[in-house]
């Protein structure tokens, strides 16, 4: 009888942490054992060597590779696919927050959810059908005599940023739209009340107000954007590396753990570096900036 | 002086086609604090906006001064507008919010301190100034969008019901600063309210509006009380007994007849051409004109016997609904003058009604 009242109490009073116990245990199992075991791996000398045997030399040979450069590549086509996707998604977002009515905005945000109900591949499959040699736009072209010869649309960085920035779009519309959906009507129009042109309302208010969306908007497009794997490998052909192709190129093609653990360990921190850069850059300057301007 | 009356002109404005105001024509004084009353749907937030800017007329003119506004955009009239929900900027704080218009111009931060230090000092909220919006009290709040809106030196204030998410003291509090703060800037107040208590309280002159977007009356609140124009004024203005009757008047009296309960004296001094011999019209009685008595008393011109239906004590005042003969029933207010009167009335007490026939309105419709 008293183990059970016990029992009871303990419950009543931990409940937050019960059930949280699941998903807690998950993520310690799935994500931070798999990463301590990256790490380990990364020091390790050799797979088959003594398991205190530990060493700097992956990180000497990755920093020393010429494919270092790689991480810095993706940083920038991470980065420019984040930004060009902010700058294609706000004007869609502000338009399906404020501006389109009810019913119009429940067909206009399922329409935009349409691409997730196809598979993830075949999403970017289809772009190679529309983009190649043989395919939908060079096709209608040349039917049309626009062009002679067949264009060069794939396999190359430009086409996999543009299909980038296709897939991530949605990613960055969503956190927009529903940060902008809350904001009261009413204060951009105390903002022209008070003599505010459209242009200053939008800067200082909904800009402003929608910081929060634009900060997880731009994580959701950056992180997954720099280790993209399947993209680079679809529409570049393979042939241009990127730091998702190239960890599975350690690890896959040249069996080498323990480089392919370094290196993972080092875009890793670059990526870490590059998120609090980009928090700190949303909370200091650019606040600052706008009390100045204020 | 500055010039800051208001004029609407036939304003015409549909919302989805359907009509909200159709060729409204009014004017507001220049300096007065103005008050327009309606019940929901009336349309007069709409006016309110229309000066504002914040709509735009379908037709018709809406001059400031002597400047055509119709057309003017928002952010280039000297007006300005304290909101329902006072719209505070959630991310600046007490004095960001009330610098905004300010820092939206090239004024010198030093004038801006200074100006923002003086106004909110004015509100009582110095020692707020660096508080965030969440951290105010309803009230705090009211005062913030207060200051923000009259900081400019608009020509006109617009009031769009402020006071409507307050607490009845605090509101109470409020519609005196506003009459005091109307004082000082001499400004142009237009407030919007279907709080005929808060309307009567503030105005200067008031304005009614129905329920199809019609101005029925404008005048004073004293004027709009005590002599409304229609059935429609008397009765969304303070509370009335309303009564249908024929007009029966003779070269040396005028009287009026309701059925079941027989003639009554009215005055038929004005010069009305609906005041006519056997027309059907209304006569409106307001319930504190009217002394409730269990026993006959002398000096009334009219008279009405019934029996009390029920009691509603108000505190200062009680309220008696009296049946009449007719079934029809009848509102007196009663000062409670003593703490024990010396005759209680009861339930199911007979008792008679007695007023003066100059304290009686008759209307047309």
């Amino acid at each position: 009888m008293k183990i059970k009242e016990t029992i009871n109490t303990f419950i009543a009073e931990n409940t937050s942490f019960i059930f949280s116990v699941p998903a807690v245990l998950w993520q310690l199992l799935f994500l931070y054992v798999p990463l301590f075991l990256v790490l380990y791996t990364s020091f390790k000398r050799a797979a088959d060597s003594n398991w205190l045997d530990l060493t700097f030399d992956h990180y000497r040979t990755v920093l020393g590779s010429s494919y270092f450069f790689i991480i810095g590549r993706s940083v920038c086509i991470a980065a420019g696919v984040a930004f060009l996707c902010l700058l294609c998604a706000y004007p869609v977002a502000y338009f399906l927050a404020l501006k389109v009515n009810r019913r119009w905005k429940n067909v206009l945000l399922f329409l935009l959810t349409l691409p997730f109900w196809t598979n993830f591949l075949i999403q970017i499959y289809s772009w190679v059908f529309v983009l190649d040699q043989n395919g939908l736009i060079n096709m209608m072209l040349l039917k049309l005599d626009i062009i002679k010869e067949p264009l060069h649309m794939i396999n190359n960085t430009a086409a996999i940023f543009f299909v980038m920035l296709y897939y991530y779009l949605p990613f960055m519309i969503m956190p927009l739209y529903s940060i902008l959906e809350k904001i009261q009507y009413e204060l951009l129009e105390a903002s022209m009340d008070l003599g505010a042109t459209h242009w200053q309302t939008f800067k200082r208010i909904t800009l402003t107000l929608s910081m929060a969306g634009i900060k997880t908007g731009v994580f959701l497009v950056f992180v997954p954007a720099f280790g993209e794997f399947a993209i680079p490998a679809i529409i570049g052909g393979g042939h241009h590396l990127f730091v998702g192709s190239l960890i599975s190129h350690y690890f896959l093609i040249a069996r080498d753990d323990q480089l392919g653990a370094a290196f993972t360990m080092i875009s890793g921190l670059v990526l870490l570096i590059c998120a609090l850069f980009f928090n700190w850059f949303c909370t200091v300057p650019l606040q600052k900036t706008q009390k100045e301007s204020a | 002086m500055r010039n800051r009356s208001i004029r609407f002109e036939n304003i015409t404005k549909r919302y989805h086609g359907d009509l909200v105001l159709d060729k409204l024509s009014l004017e507001i004084p220049s300096g007065t604090f103005f008050a327009l009353l309606g019940p929901s749907g009336s349309g007069k937030t709409t006016l309110l906006r229309l000066i504002a800017g914040l709509e735009q007329a379908d037709s018709g003119n809406i001059f400031l001064g002597h400047q055509n506004i119709t057309h003017m955009p928002i952010y280039q009239r000297r007006v300005n507008t304290v909101f329902q929900n006072y719209a505070l900027f959630p991310h600046m704080n007490v004095f960001e919010n009330v610098a905004y218009s300010l820092s939206l111009k090239n004024v010198p931060q030093k004038t801006i301190q200074e100006k923002v230090t003086k106004i909110l000092t004015i509100v009582g909220l110095e020692k707020h100034m660096y508080k965030s919006i969440q951290n105010l009290s309803g009230g705090q709040k009211q005062r913030v969008a207060l200051a923000r809106a009259v900081i400019n030196e608009p020509d006109v204030l617009l009031l769009d019901e402020p006071l409507a998410a307050l607490d009845l003291k605090m509101r109470e509090k409020m519609l005196i600063e506003l009459i005091d703060l109307q004082d000082n800037l001499q400004t142009t107040f237009v407030y919007v309210t279907h709080d005929q208590f808060e309307a009567l309280t503030v105005a200067d002159y008031m304005a009614i509006m129905n329920h199809d977007g019609e101005i029925e009356q404008v005048g004073t609140p004293k004027e709009i009380y005590e002599f409304p124009i229609s059935t429609f004024v008397a009765a969304f203005v303070g509370t009335t007994n309303l009564f249908k009757g024929v007009l029966h008047m003779r070269s040396d009296h005028c009287r009026i007849e309701f059925v079941g309960l027989g003639m009554f004296e009215v005055v038929c001094s004005q010069e009305k051409e609906w005041l006519r011999d056997g027309n059907t019209i209304f006569m409106s009685l307001r319930p504190e004109k009217i002394d409730i008595s269990k026993t006959p008393l002398t000096g009334f011109s009219n008279a009405l016997e019934g029996i009390v239906q029920s009691i509603v004590y108000h505190g200062r005042s009680t309220q008696y609904n009296v049946r009449l003969k007719n079934n029809e029933i009848v509102q007196v207010f009663e000062q409670n003058e003593e703490h024990f009167p010396q005759e209680t009335i009861d339930y199911d007490d007979p008792v008679f009604l007695y007023w003066q026939k100059e304290n009686v309105v008759l209307l047309e419709k």
